[in-house]
């Protein structure tokens, strides 16, 4: 699991401005650098046919739970257009944008897999 | 000795075919892309933007380069991801540079990257920069659905460290022209730029900046091993390398624009990026960006014996890719 | 000694005429009513629900309650996802184990269809970590990875978790407060679409709406009083991380494992020993690892013992599961649905099931899962 749970709670939703807290994107994009261009293999993995609000233009999109070297898990989006996902494929963890909530928030950077 | 000492360049995966957006507005594939002299573009994912993109081109750069010996990062571009708000510090940020920077954003249509590279090599040179520079140029372009700037218009990002040391480039010399002309613009709160049909700088402007190099160095066009011209479409490069007295030779290697469209602010770096795994020690590069509003940089590179330990494949790695349909197209686009 | 007295619930479903206090007040009014309890007696009420807050900006629930019910006791929100009802039930427990002569009422509810689908699955997934929404994963893509692992590892295909769901239709067709009341085949389970593959719209129980109240008293003058009653023998819950990534094993749950362990011992009793069980089936492949996780089926057995039906009613002497067509065919209002639970448990163990009595039975076991296992409840009662 990635570190500190706490800290990635990036979708705590704001009603009144339906914003992402820049705050909280600040203090992420200090942990998500150190994933990188790591390598890790697929576990399990999932395609997502019924995706949640304002998604609809990425849907269908795979996600996978992969492992990197040192045995840490978690579960990252795979990027378009890649449909043969086995178990123990190698994946390389991206840099790419995330789902946006709003036109004027701040921009979430997050990461992604794509397998190798 | 100042010059470029290393070089990184992303391309996304994904194409689309000309004839594909021409069949989607009614009109023949074969004649638009035998106008344009363009076969197909590369186009960025929906979670890509210029940032993703020079990020990957500037991890490619800096592979053997030590990240915290960055002294400036500039990032040129004609779509940065925020109007107010730096790509150079958020690069800066996921690349792990650190604090001990300077760094800009620049915009001048195509040309954005070069401008900021001239800038770069002079604070390297006057030692005001110890270290290293990275520039960046990355764009994820698009014209408005329909208008013939659609078929061109492509994403790619492509970045250069300038520094001191195991330079691989030697910069020799460069020379601008610049002047007011709106062949190209795009206005506050409009989505896709506007542009005065044919009307255009970029042979008057590329005419004076390369006249003006080679009058002010006093070689030959004869004398370079490589030319590289910006690229808004596959016709334009081989008529001003003519024009100016260039062989198709010259510049046949550096023509990506009929693959991969033109990439704004990238294109000329990633033209660059194409020739540079054939170039030999002491072969003389010429490259003549054009922004549109207008100006042209034209820079004189040599290459050294280093050339040899920077072979990138450029050619291989843009062979990998996959074509997306205009739906998908449109969804990438964010439209 | 805990007894479970009393029971309602309102029609799980869509119900565009009811708010979600208009569905609790139902559910709270009905059980006392039925029971014939004064609300003078009530000590205390704890209240399962997973959604109000994100979808309606309500929270301090239990003051509203306070309102309906026009009481001073106090009042317990519990929220655990979708064991919320389930764990209020075990709060509830822990506070009559602490409070001698007392009554209290467990309500939970959810309303969830007022809002578009997008937006609910967006809420549903906030039992989901942080990076797991961020990697845009819904609630059925948890479960779906986990499906994808149990069917590769014991070789079952998409038929096995299709079994699930017809058996739990086939028992919904008994109960007139399910959400739906007709039977589904394989078939119809397998070519309905996918959400996230390899779970298929037929595999995911609905989004609903709906409202369910017990009343448990450790008083023994009201328990007296009440001639329908169960008996509570254990009530455990237990936790696991939120996120598939920290879990040690992904073909079971561990939070389930271990509630359940828990609840077996402290009630002396074996699975062998449970008749009707109400297990958390949000998804075909969710009762299937219920089933082994709870010591019913051997480990990977799961699969070809539901392709045959086992836990079929009127197709086995032995264990039933999921009379009242599981969250699948009964409908899952979130908060609700733990509650609902018991008291399906209570009325089989009452004589009070109707059409759907499964016979000669005296003990019963409840299971209700939060998020992709990050907490389980495990209840056994005995009539």
């Amino acid at each position: 699991m990635l570190e500190d749970p706490e800290e990635l709670q990036l979708l705590i939703f704001s009603h009144h401005r339906n914003m992402y807290s820049p705050v909280k994107i600040w203090r992420r994009q200090r942990k998500l650098r150190e994933y990188l261009g790591k390598k890790g293999k697929i576990i399990t993995w999932t395609k997502i046919y019924t995706a949640g609000e304002g998604r609809s233009s990425e849907d269908p999109y795979n996600v996978a739970l992969i492992e990197i070297d040192d045995h840490t898990r978690f579960s990252l989006q795979v990027i378009h257009g890649y449909e043969k996902l086995d178990f123990g494929q190698e994946v390389k963890i991206v840099l790419r944008k995330l789902h946006q909530k709003s036109h004027e928030g701040v921009i979430a950077y997050g990461i992604k897999c794509i397998p190798l | 000795m100042v010059g470029i000492t290393s070089y990184g360049f992303y391309v996304p995966r994904y194409r689309i075919k000309t004839e594909e957006i021409a069949n989607r507005w009614g009109k023949k594939g074969t004649d638009i892309s035998g106008s344009l002299g363009i076969n197909e573009k590369a186009v960025a994912s929906f979670d890509e933007d210029a940032l993703t993109m020079a990020y990957e081109a500037s991890d490619m750069a800096l592979e053997h380069i030590d990240r915290k010996s960055i002294e400036g990062i500039f990032v040129g571009s004609e779509t940065h991801p925020y109007l107010v708000n730096p790509t150079s510090t958020i690069l800066g940020e996921y690349l792990g540079i650190g604090n001990a920077y300077q760094a800009f954003d620049t915009q001048f249509a195509c040309k954005a990257a070069t401008g900021a590279l001239i800038t770069g090599v002079g604070l390297v040179k006057s030692e005001m920069i110890k270290n290293h520079v990275l520039v960046v140029g990355t764009d994820k372009a698009s014209g408005k659905p329909g208008d013939p700037l659609d078929y061109s218009a492509a994403s790619a990002a492509a970045a250069v460290t300038i520094g001191s040391r195991n330079v691989i480039l030697e910069y020799i010399d460069s020379f601008s022209y610049s002047s007011d002309i709106p062949d190209f613009w795009r206005r506050h709160g409009q989505s896709y730029p506007s542009h005065g049909g044919r009307f255009t700088g970029y042979f008057s402007h590329i005419s004076g900046a390369v006249q003006g190099l080679l009058s002010k160095t006093g070689y030959k066009p004869s004398d370079f091993a490589r030319a590289i011209f910006h690229m808004p479409n596959g016709k334009y490069p081989v008529k001003i390398a003519s024009s100016l007295g260039f062989n198709h030779d010259q510049i046949k290697d550096s023509l990506v624009v009929t693959q991969l469209g033109n990439s704004y602010a990238a294109c000329v770096l990633v033209g660059l990026s194409a020739v540079i795994d054939t170039v030999k020690k002491n072969d003389l590069i010429l490259i003549a960006s054009y922004g549109s509003g207008a100006g042209s940089d034209a820079i004189v590179f040599k290459a050294t014996n280093k050339i040899t330990s920077q072979r990138k494949h450029f050619n291989s790695y843009i062979k990998e890719k996959k074509y997306i349909d205009y739906t998908t197209y449109l969804k990438f686009m964010g439209l | 000694m805990i007894n479970v007295i009393g029971y309602h619930t309102t029609k799980f479903g869509e119900q565009w005429n009811k708010s979600l206090f208009d569905l609790i007040s139902e559910a709270i009014h009905g059980v006392i009513k039925e029971m014939k309890i004064d609300k003078e007696e009530i000590n205390a009420v704890f209240f399962g629900n997973m959604l109000a807050g994100i979808l309606e900006n309500n929270v301090h629930g239990g003051s509203k309650i306070s309102e309906i019910l026009k009481t001073h006791v106090p009042m317990y929100r519990v929220e655990a996802a979708c064991a919320s009802g389930g764990l209020a039930f075990n709060l509830a427990c822990q506070y009559l184990n602490a409070n001698k002569n007392s009554t209290v009422l467990v309500v939970g509810g959810e309303k969830m269809t007022d809002y578009p689908t997008p937006k609910v699955i967006t809420a549903l997934s906030a039992a989901a970590s942080g990076e797991e929404q961020e990697a845009g994963l819904t609630f059925p893509g948890l479960y779906a990875m986990l499906a994808r692992i149990y069917l590769h590892t014991y070789g079952y295909t998409e038929e096995h978790l299709a079994a699930v769901s017809v058996k739990n239709h086939f028992h919904g067709t008994f109960n007139d407060k399910a959400q739906f009341q007709k039977e589904i085949s394989i078939e119809d389970v397998l070519k309905s679409p996918y959400i996230a593959d390899p779970l298929k719209v037929l595999d995911a129980s609905p989004i609903s709406d709906g409202a369910s109240a017990i009343l448990v008293t450790n008083n023994r003058h009201i328990a007296h009083r009440i001639d329908k009653k169960m008996t509570v023998l254990s009530s455990q819950a237990a936790t696991d991380s939120i996120s598939l990534s920290g879990r040690a094993y992904l073909d079971r749950l561990d939070s389930t494992v271990q509630a359940g362990n828990k609840a077996f011992s402290d009630a002396k009793l074996s699975p062998i020993d449970i008749s009707v069980a109400e297990v958390h089936d949000c998804f075909s492949i969710a009762e299937i690892l219920a089933m082994e996780d709870l010591g019913f089926f051997k480990k990977g057995e799961g699969g070809e013992r539901m392709k045959n039906y086992e836990t079929m009613f009127g197709k086995t002497n032995g264990l039933v599961v999921n009379t009242s067509g599981g969250l699948k065919a009964s409908g899952h209002p979130v908060g609700a649905t733990g509650v609902k639970q018991i008291g399906e448990v209570f009325l089989q163990l009452t004589q009070q099931a109707g059409k759907r009595q499964v016979k000669k039975i005296k003990y019963g076991l409840t299971h209700n899962v939060g998020g992709s296992g990050g907490t389980a409840v495990v209840n056994i009662f005995s009539s």
